[in-house]
């Protein structure tokens, strides 16, 4: 008996001792990168959290279709109608039960949203709701009225966000999160794995996938593997340098996207030649295929082309060194003070190839005459820089960040990143302020025209950020399952989207 | 020896008051953990109420003296992020450390002490030079580089042991060779050298003289005298060990106390800091003290 062969005979051995596999449809495993500290429905918007809970565990009133062009679907409620300006009535699913047996009815709606509001828990979903008066108001048993202060025509899609809990949830963090989703908690050893396991008192239609076994580790490489030698059935995401095998590694959309951020209240960044010269300077072409995967879209936006309101008439700016040293000339024979030093701030491990990217475009803006400075930073600090509020009498920066929005609609970024008062915007211009405002409040045909005129705004006559790129993330399918990526994978993971083959 | 035993426990306590103090003050100087905590585009007043619930609000000396306060009753205070008593998350972090020290430095004594005598018996001869050559090569290859190697070899090319994670013993193959390597090559170099210059003593050559065969003269003679020095080094990697394995946990997904601390490091959860550096710090003395009375056991001079 050769050692291989000892050895393989041995871990089959000791893989039949383990019950409970192989039986009728089959668990699966996924790895990740990031470990979860909390398994609490009310952090189900930070990503690493939500992978796992997010539709899993616990649901939601309402889903964005990120599959199709579907909209806001029902999830948990049925249906829903604007009964007047300010007031949303939604229609509750009946006969839900949680993984606990208790039935879900509208109270348990109004706990979940009083309890994600709570300033007794820092729950992260209530962020969305920021600057929002939300009162609910229970109607009957399955159902609830929000009412809004102002008007919140996208109620239906801010609430795909709320992840519901039984009425009796304490308000504190659980450890033991109870939902309606097709999944429940089966075991959780801290530092090692998460298992979920498939409810079979689902109200919905029994997924195919028995039960999910997540697994952390921080090193790509070893995800990558691990999907190679038939340890995990799913990586879903891992670096563009690990993605070597076209038949199991998938590209997909991952809704981030990267920029410059300008701070234009200080020069010369305040000019606007200065942010054209800027702009014309960078090579966006050259990155796509070499430090960025293949796939990588230029951007004209803060947020996707799935975006409501996206505008396809903005083009990006071209690469053009000459016009980009012609304008720098005029700005500086008008007294700007061009020579300034520029610092440029980016975070380190943002995304595979930050560091790379940022002296790349160090170089590019070099060559245009700039006089920049490169400083990589870790998180913390990186915020600093990024959010408000700034330190005085800084020089010239440029932030270099990178976006998420896989929500369908722009309200989620823009007041954020574009208004006088967001927290990192990096204008302060009042066109501005009252198209975000017109926009957030408007429905429709209108809402998406007013959108699409900040996109064009911004980029073409306020210009104000270096807009660089629509990230590409890769996911790794093992051989025995389906799945397909969306813009959504990065912050949630569907186990009722896995297939089995 | 126990008047020895107490004064070191004395001395180890004073250091260990010290570095609280300094890890507490310097670990809030890294900055604000509801900035890394909280989404960063949470609104003042949740960052506001987030170190209210913390206590992170009261003056840096009210927080030190309820710490201290705490730490008299064994309360560690709770972990930040995991909503769970920090001594807990520590202690379990800690006991796969343990583990892998323990199996780790065991392997390496003994083979490190056997190859090493051996290639100090035959200085120059091609086993000496083949051991000279694997150990410096092994003191000196990047962890991290090995272990990715070692996963693409064994676990994805020959799919002799898992890639990583725990469970069964086979997941333990891995961590433990690439922990292996580095110790054992530096072990390795000082027991050669060791042995040479107790092999080159007089009562080396006395024995020879009297007949006693290589053997005993490796194990029973010499050994024991140049063992000293190689306690030393074995002590200093095992506390290195100790203190966490970060690359090696980090990559085979190993749940041990030195992934816990860079992670709690990175994400400010100051109560989980402090825990686990006392934790490893106590370990550390409890090493420090077996070391001493190895030493004491060893060499009769230095009992007194």
């Amino acid at each position: 008996m050769t050692p291989r062969s000892l050895i393989t005979g041995l871990l089959l051995a000791s893989a039949a001792a383990v019950p409970g596999l192989a039986q009728e449809g089959r668990d699966v495993t996924i790895v990740l990168g990031e470990e979860v500290d909390l398994v609490e429905p009310c952090m189900a918007t930070r990503s690493n959290i939500g992978r796992i809970v997010l539709q899993n565990i616990s649901e939601t009133l309402t889903e964005l279709d990120v599959r199709g062009d579907g909209g806001v679907m029902p999830r948990l409620a049925e249906s829903w109608e604007q009964v007047d300006d300010n007031t949303w009535r939604f229609n509750l699913r009946q006969g839900v039960a949680f993984s606990d047996g208790s039935a879900f009815d509208a109270e348990d709606v109004k706990h979940s949203f009083e309890r994600a509001q709570s300033p007794e828990i820092t729950c992260e979903i209530s962020r969305y709701y920021e600057g929002i008066e939300i009162t609910p108001t229970v109607v009957d048993a399955h159902t609830i009225d929000f009412r809004t202060e102002p008007a919140q025509p996208i109620l239906p899609l801010m609430l795909s966000l709320l992840t519901i809990v039984p009425s009796e949830t304490p308000m504190e963090f659980t450890r033991e999160p109870i939902g309606t989703g097709p999944y429940a908690l089966a075991e959780w050893n801290p530092g090692q794995n998460i298992r979920l396991e498939r409810r079979d008192d689902y109200w919905g239609e029994q997924p195919e996938v028995t039960g999910a076994n997540y697994l952390f580790r921080t090193d790509e490489a070893v995800r990558a593997a691990m999907v190679q030698a038939g340890e995990a059935d799913i990586a879903p995401s891992i670096s563009a340098i690990e993605a070597t095998d076209p038949a199991m590694d998938k590209p997909y959309p991952n809704s981030e996207t990267t920029y410059l951020r300008i701070d234009h209240s200080v020069a010369p960044l305040d000019d606007i030649r200065v942010r054209q010269a800027l702009n014309l300077a960078v090579d966006r072409e050259a990155f796509i295929g070499t430090i960025l995967a293949e796939g990588t879209e230029i951007a004209t936006a803060i947020v996707p082309p799935t975006t409501i309101g996206w505008n396809s008439e903005i083009t990006p700016p071209p690469y053009d060194l000459e016009r980009a040293r012609a304008l720098l000339e005029e700005a500086k024979a008008d007294g700007v003070p061009v020579d300034s030093e520029i610092l440029l701030v980016g975070r380190t491990g943002n995304f595979p190839g930050a560091t790379e990217l940022y002296e790349a475009l160090q170089a590019m803006l070099s060559e245009a005459g700039f006089n920049i400075r490169l400083q990589m930073v870790e998180v913390a600090e990186h915020e600093q820089y990024y959010s408000k509020p700034y330190v005085d009498d800084r020089g010239p920066i440029l932030v270099g960040a990178q976006h998420d929005n896989s929500r369908g609609d722009p309200v989620f970024s823009m007041f954020f990143k574009y208004d006088s008062e967001g927290r990192q915007s990096g204008i302060a211009d009042a066109r501005a302020d009252e198209l975000i405002a017109a926009a957030t409040a408007a429905t429709g045909d209108e809402r998406e025209q007013l959108w699409s005129e900040l996109f064009a705004y911004l980029h073409d006559e306020v210009v104000a950020d270096v807009l660089l790129f629509h990230m590409v993330g890769f996911a790794r399918v093992g051989p025995e399952v389906e799945f397909e990526p969306t813009i959504a994978t990065n912050s949630q993971l569907q186990l009722a989207e896995i297939g089995l083959k | 020896m126990q008047r020895m035993i107490g004064k070191r426990a004395v001395s180890s306590l004073i250091s260990l008051v010290g570095l609280v103090v300094l890890v507490f003050f310097l670990s809030r100087l890294t900055g604000d953990p509801a900035a890394l905590y909280l989404p960063i585009d949470a609104s003042e007043e949740m960052r506001q109420n987030f170190r209210e619930i913390h206590g992170l609000n009261d003056p840096l000396l009210v927080q030190f003296g309820r710490y201290i306060g705490d730490l008299a009753v064994l309360d560690f205070g709770e972990s930040i992020r995991k909503a769970r008593p920090a001594i807990e998350v520590v202690l379990e972090g800690f006991a796969w450390t343990l583990q892998l020290a323990l199996i780790t430095m065991t392997l390496v004594t003994l083979a490190a002490v056997v190859l090493g005598s051996l290639a100090a018996f035959r200085v120059g001869s091609l086993f000496d030079r083949l051991a000279s050559m694997l150990s410096l090569i092994g003191a000196s290859a990047p962890d991290f580089w090995i272990a990715i190697v070692a996963i693409v070899v064994f676990s994805v090319g020959l799919g002799w042991v898992p890639t990583s994670g725990t469970g069964t013993v086979w997941h333990w193959i891995l961590p433990i060779a690439v922990l292996f390597i580095r110790p054992f090559g530096l072990i390795v170099q000082v027991v050669r050298g060791a042995m040479l210059t107790a092999l080159g003593s007089a009562y080396v050559k006395t024995a020879r003289a009297k007949g006693v065969r290589n053997r005993p003269i490796i194990f029973v003679h010499t050994l024991r005298n140049a063992m000293l020095p190689v306690i030393t080094v074995i002590g200093d990697q095992a506390a290195a060990l100790l203190n966490g394995a970060v690359v090696v946990e980090t990559i085979f997904g190993f749940p041990g106390v030195g992934k816990l601390m860079i992670d709690s490091i990175l994400q400010r959860d100051f109560n989980v800091i402090l825990a686990a550096i006392m934790v490893t710090a106590l370990a550390i003395f409890v090493m420090n003290l077996l070391i001493d009375i190895a030493y004491a056991l060893l060499d009769p001079r230095i009992r007194t």
